[in-house]
């Protein structure tokens, strides 16, 4: 702030308290005698108004007002650059607050980062700071129950993309994942009947009933042999492989859809979702506590 | 003496006048000075004016009254800047015209949105069905967005009113940049495009200003 402006503002501060306590005072002096006798000059009815001087009480509250100004510019900013004997700052206060939470919790999150996943996970501790933790950065994607959403996982199951460790699950916070399903229509034959039979033969995986119908069973015997392709990432038994994050087909989860139409538009255009990686974000000690609440989720 | 007061109260024009003296000295002194202060009419160093793209996005913003539910003003208020991010400073907003402050949460504040760990996918997901994500949201469906395309024929004539008026420092040649990626590249983007890009630039110069 300039010397200018620095001194406008302390004048026009000084001026508008002086100004106040100058009108209350010049109003004030009134004899007793000009008390009694003193009429605004208004009559109605024969019923005179008069002039009376401020009730008492109403003066010296605001007398009290404009004192709680002066103390006010002397302990806090609001003369010019003057920034107050209290030297406050709405951004120092908030500074002084920061600091004092990181002193409130430093020891604690120490003493949770020295414990292992496995066994953090089940103190209450874990539940209450780890649970505002993923309120605040995972429910967005996986919901406020974790369940997740369609193209989300469900964090409750025991269902994992990219493995249930607690190493893993750190990992995956931290660095973030991305999983891709490159479209496969061409390489399961190209038509469209060619991908709906791959649809029904991975839906068959988890629902062997479907095979009663003798058409599925028809689909099914011409996607079979097919599935090597498919079976590159997710394996020859279907199962997955957490190491590319290509999900188990045959345990009736389905994160894109469990709909035959939704199983077709994945082998046709392909998915791709992604974790974002977290490590600009949390500390390595908050995404310790962050891992064991998430690892906590699927124990029993 | 006493009855000095008589004569304002006599004289309307006189005391219009005294009025406005009197309710003019919180203005005058709280925020005269602020146009001539550097924290408020000089931005910060990492700042950039907006893509073309985002400005159509920021455009979508105000048509959809984002701002009348969220707010683009992190206070420094501890629960704040945990929640959301760092806290906003003036110099961020020089060359918003109009500034989208907001002034009422009913959603969460976007000043930080950009820097929060969101992808692209979730922002479109999201604006076409919030629920859909986020069972407990109250906020409205967007679904028409992913379908409209930009109407780009006031963009030329918009940011030549932000550079010759508002003092954004557009070149002419970023101009012409801007305006070859509206014909080329941008041509058919969707107001969705558009709107997740202006998201997604939210912050982005505080961070670097931070680093």
């Amino acid at each position: 702030m300039s010397d200018f402006w620095s001194v406008y503002i302390i004048a026009i501060v000084v001026l508008n308290l002086v100004g106040c306590a100058f009108l209350l005072f010049a109003n004030l002096r009134m004899t007793p005698e000009e008390t009694r006798s003193d009429t605004t000059g208004h009559s109605f009815d024969g019923i005179q108004e008069r002039n009376q001087p401020l009730p008492r009480w109403w003066l010296y509250l605001f007398v009290l007002t404009l004192l709680f100004s002066v103390v006010y510019l002397v302990l806090y900013p609001g003369l010019g650059r003057f920034g107050g004997l209290l030297n406050w700052s709405s951004v120092g206060q908030w500074q002084e607050e920061v600091d004092w939470v990181e002193k409130q919790t430093a020891p604690l999150f120490e003493q949770f980062a020295k414990v292992p996943i496995e066994e953090l996970h089940a103190y209450p501790e874990t539940r209450d700071v780890g649970g505002r933790l993923f309120a605040n950065n995972c429910a967005l994607c996986h919901g406020s129950d974790a369940r997740g959403a369609k193209g989300y996982p469900n964090l409750t199951d025991d269902d994992w993309l990219y493995g249930g460790s607690a190493d893993a699950i750190l990992t995956s916070i931290r660095d973030g994942r991305h999983g891709q399903m490159p479209p496969m229509a061409a390489a399961v034959g190209g038509t469209d009947q060619a991908v709906r039979d791959m649809a029904l033969y991975v839906q068959s995986l988890s629902r062997p009933s479907m095979t009663d119908q003798p058409e599925v069973a028809a689909s099914v015997a011409r996607a079979e042999p097919r599935f090597a392709v498919c079976a590159a990432c997710h394996g020859q038994d279907a199962r997955g492989n957490q190491a590319l994050g290509a999900p188990n087909l045959t345990d009736g989860i389905w994160l894109h859809g469990a709909r035959l139409e939704d199983i077709e538009t994945t082998i046709r255009e392909g998915r791709s979702g992604r974790m974002p990686p977290h490590e600009s974000v949390l500390s390595e000690e908050r995404l310790h506590v962050l891992a064991a609440y998430v690892y906590g989720l699927s124990q029993p | 003496m006493a009855n000095h007061h008589a004569v304002i109260e006599k004289n309307i024009g006189l005391m219009i006048v005294l009025i406005l003296v009197a309710v003019s000295f919180g203005g005058l002194a709280e925020i005269v000075p602020l146009f001539w202060q550097k924290a408020t009419t000089e931005p910060i160093s990492t700042l950039r004016p907006y893509s073309a793209l985002e400005m159509a996005g920021r455009d979508v913003y105000i048509r959809e009254g984002c701002h009348v539910c969220h707010t683009q003003m992190v206070r420094p208020l501890r629960a704040e800047t945990e929640r959301f991010g760092d806290y906003t400073v003036a110099g961020e907003d020089v060359w918003e015209h109009p500034f989208l402050w907001g002034s009422k949460r009913t959603g969460p504040d976007l000043d930080r949105v950009g820097l929060r760990p969101i992808t692209e996918q979730w922002h479109r997901e999201h604006l076409r069905d919030p629920r859909a994500l986020v069972p407990e949201s109250n906020m409205p469906a967007y679904p028409w967005l992913q379908h409209a395309t930009v109407d780009w024929s006031t963009m030329a004539r918009t940011l030549t009113v932000f550079q010759r008026h508002f003092g954004v420092p557009y070149s002419d040649q970023d101009i012409e940049e801007q305006m070859a990626k509206v014909n080329g590249e941008w041509a058919d983007a969707t107001e969705e495009d558009a709107l997740v890009a202006y998201l997604l630039s939210l912050g982005q110069a505080r961070r670097e200003q931070r680093q």
